[in-house]
């Protein structure tokens, strides 16, 4: 593993050179929320953000995306398009990049999706690491680290000094400003290169220096504190989940759960690792071309596993909430590896009636654990 | 259409959402709302297509939808497809003629595993156009008869007119020794064969269930019932192959609308062993 010291003033020299050759997609704070956003300078970067309302998903699998053109006719012609610029995407969490490495993996099963693949092969990754709010969970499901995946990770090197001791559960957006990193970042980071290529980047825009054995140390300090940090967590080992959600298909707690769930399919659209989508045409008036596109779609959303003669598979909002939990827990793990839920929050603070995908889990371990 | 300067067309990767143009040779009218449609592929070249697959038709303008495929394998570039109008692209196909053009991409999805079946006697059961992929098999199974013992076709549908390819179940049933039995939903006036739904069929049908293969093919709400008489009939979950129906979007195990928990049905299906998907919640 080799690590290189970033100083503060560097790391805008940094992002300053890669904004020249690269559209650069950051984290930016607007009207309030956490986002991700095209950046123009390094001074609209926030590091020091929550988890963005919506993932970097949105950069490699657009909520929106042309496919193909078609031109109808004499001459009927078809055109696929394939939209890919060289991008970096800047400040990724940990979670984030596990959701990219799973993504990565369902768009090269079977027929190669190449939309995705080559927007990907454009793409570079700049992590970060990250301190949690009270929604995040990411140590319950694996993810609060990460070792690949990324080109270069930055590793803030002073790392949570603490004005006083406060407890996990008193932590909430506004105290995550008393923690001295990243906001402060005198200290600079240390950047962990993951491929030879976001090493070159580095080498190319900014000054760096060896890291040295006593700053290392301290990116192992940092984490230990991080993991004291977690007000949200599951109450079973990872690797225990699917079994506990395929015993738990014909658990009350869907019906309860369904009955408050509207069914409007937010969490699917903050999810980092949900990917469906619907596939619709656009005509011009002249009704000679076209596009055909492809948009995220919801598996919440009541016509989603319905046929054209009527048939609905998952006709009730507790079944294709069932339906999304157990994609996150049991049925993706099965096709892809891992479970594809990377612990990030966001549905759950998204979610318009408070369903919480870590308490609704937490309910079905008990149940689990009252059979056995 | 406006796209993005920096569009790039990527020629390394062909895109699996291309599909590839095709013309219609011939429409026949099969009922008030199917039409059967003779597809020539326009590059020359044959779909390479087996029993039970499906492609995704696409007219331009009103989107894409699966369809299984009708006709058995071909070595030259021609297939047919029976379509029943229920959404805008299927009306779509309706309104189209001899000569008009659309667009094919695939074949996709599991077969029927034809091999499996040679030397069984075959058990045949359609519902409504469940009848349109199964045509697709009986006929690859009629190319080569004598590899097969008895053939029975049970075949329900809601009313007389509902009956699809009905000069083709005669020919099959004098011609190539398919014992064929239709029953409809409910008594009808211009009706005087069996009524009462597929299932009430197999009670009296004799077979050997040691050497039997059914194929079952129709609704989803058929299936649970007919699984229950085969089962009567003491006929393996191993010898039961089903055809399931779902919605798809892209037929590349992708959009995740037709998925039955950790199983995509466009690449795993749609033919399956209902041995395989017996315990599979929410498939049956």
């Amino acid at each position: 593993m080799e690590y290189r010291f970033l100083s503060k003033k560097e790391i805008a020299s940094f992002v300053t050179g890669l904004l020249k050759d690269f559209k650069v997609y950051g984290p930016v704070k607007k009207d309030g929320f956490s986002l991700y956003a095209e950046i123009a300078s390094p001074k609209d970067l926030n590091l020091l953000h929550t988890p963005t309302h919506l993932s970097p998903k949105q950069y490699l699998f657009p909520p929106k995306e042309t496919l193909l053109t078609f031109k109808n006719g004499e001459n009927p012609a078809m055109e696929p398009v394939v939209e890919a610029n060289n991008q970096v995407l800047f400040g990724v969490h940990p979670c984030d990049i596990h959701a990219i490495r799973l993504l990565d993996r369902v768009f090269s099963y079977g027929p190669s999706d190449v939309n995705y693949i080559k927007r990907r092969e454009k793409t570079l990754i700049a992590g970060i690491d990250c301190i949690p709010d009270k929604y995040c969970f990411c140590k319950s499901v694996n993810t609060m680290n990460v070792d690949s995946g990324f080109d270069i990770f930055l590793h803030p090197l002073r790392g949570l000094n603490r004005k006083n001791n406060r407890t996990t559960n008193q932590l909430d957006n506004l105290d995550r400003q008393t923690f001295n990193w990243g906001h402060d970042m005198n200290a600079g980071f240390l950047v962990e290169i993951g491929t030879q290529r976001g090493k070159d980047l580095l080498h190319k825009y900014t000054k760096t220096r060896k890291a040295t054995a006593k700053e290392i140390k301290k990116i192992a300090e940092f984490k230990d504190k991080k993991a004291e940090l977690f007000a949200a967590s599951i109450n079973v080992e990872a690797s225990s989940l699917p079994l506990i959600y395929s015993g738990s298909y014909n658990s009350p707690v869907w019906e309860k759960v369904g009955k408050i769930c509207y069914g409007c399919g937010s969490c699917n659209n903050v999810c980092p690792t949900c990917y469906c989508f619907d596939v619709r045409d656009n005509i011009q008036a002249n009704l000679t071309e076209g596009e055909r596109y492809r948009v995220w779609d919801a598996c919440l959303l009541e016509d989603f596993a319905k046929v054209a003669g009527g048939h609905n598979f998952r006709k009730t909002r507790a079944e294709r909430l069932r339906h999304r939990f157990n994609r996150k827990f049991q049925y993706q793990v099965d096709k892809f590896g891992g479970l594809f839920c990377v612990g990030c929050g966001r549905c759950n603070r998204t979610c318009l009636v408070n369903i919480n995908i870590v308490e609704v889990t937490n309910e079905l371990i008990e149940e689990s654990n009252k059979r056995s | 259409m406006s796209l993005s300067k920096n569009q790039i067309n990527v020629p390394d990767i062909p895109s699996p959402y291309l599909s590839r143009l095709a013309k219609i040779e011939r429409v026949s009218r099969l009922t008030e709302k199917e039409r059967l449609f003779k597809i020539a592929l326009e590059d020359k070249k044959p779909l390479g297509h087996a029993p039970g697959q499906f492609v995704m038709l696409c007219i331009p303008g009103y989107g894409e939808a699966p369809i299984s495929i009708s006709s058995p394998p071909d070595r030259n570039n021609m297939f047919e497809i029976c379509v029943r109008a229920v959404g805008n692209l299927t009306n779509a196909l309706h309104n189209l003629m001899k000569g008009d053009r659309l667009w094919i991409r695939g074949p996709y999805g599991k077969t029927f595993p034809i091999e499996n079946l040679k030397h069984k006697d075959l058990l045949f059961i359609a519902g409504g156009i469940g009848l349109v992929p199964m045509r697709s098999l009986i006929k690859a199974v009629l190319a080569e008869r004598p590899s097969y013992g008895r053939i029975n076709l049970l075949y329900g549908v809601k009313n007389p007119e509902e009956i699809l390819f009905k000069d083709e179940l005669s020919q099959w049933q004098q011609g190539s020794n398919i014992n064929t039995i239709i029953t409809i939903d409910k008594p009808h006036p211009a009706w005087k064969g069996h009524t009462g739904v597929v299932t009430t069929l197999l009670p009296p049908l004799k077979i050997d269930e040691t050497r039997t293969v059914a194929i079952v093919v129709g609704p989803p709400v058929m299936y649970k019932y007919v699984i229950m008489s085969l089962g009567d009939k003491r006929i393996a979950g191993h010898d039961i192959y089903l055809s399931l129906e779902r919605r798809m979007k892209c037929g590349l195990g992708k959009c995740g609308h037709c998925q039955i928990n950790s199983v995509y049905v466009c690449q795993e299906g749609p033919v399956f062993r209902l041995s395989d998907i017996r315990y599979l919640r929410e498939a049956i």
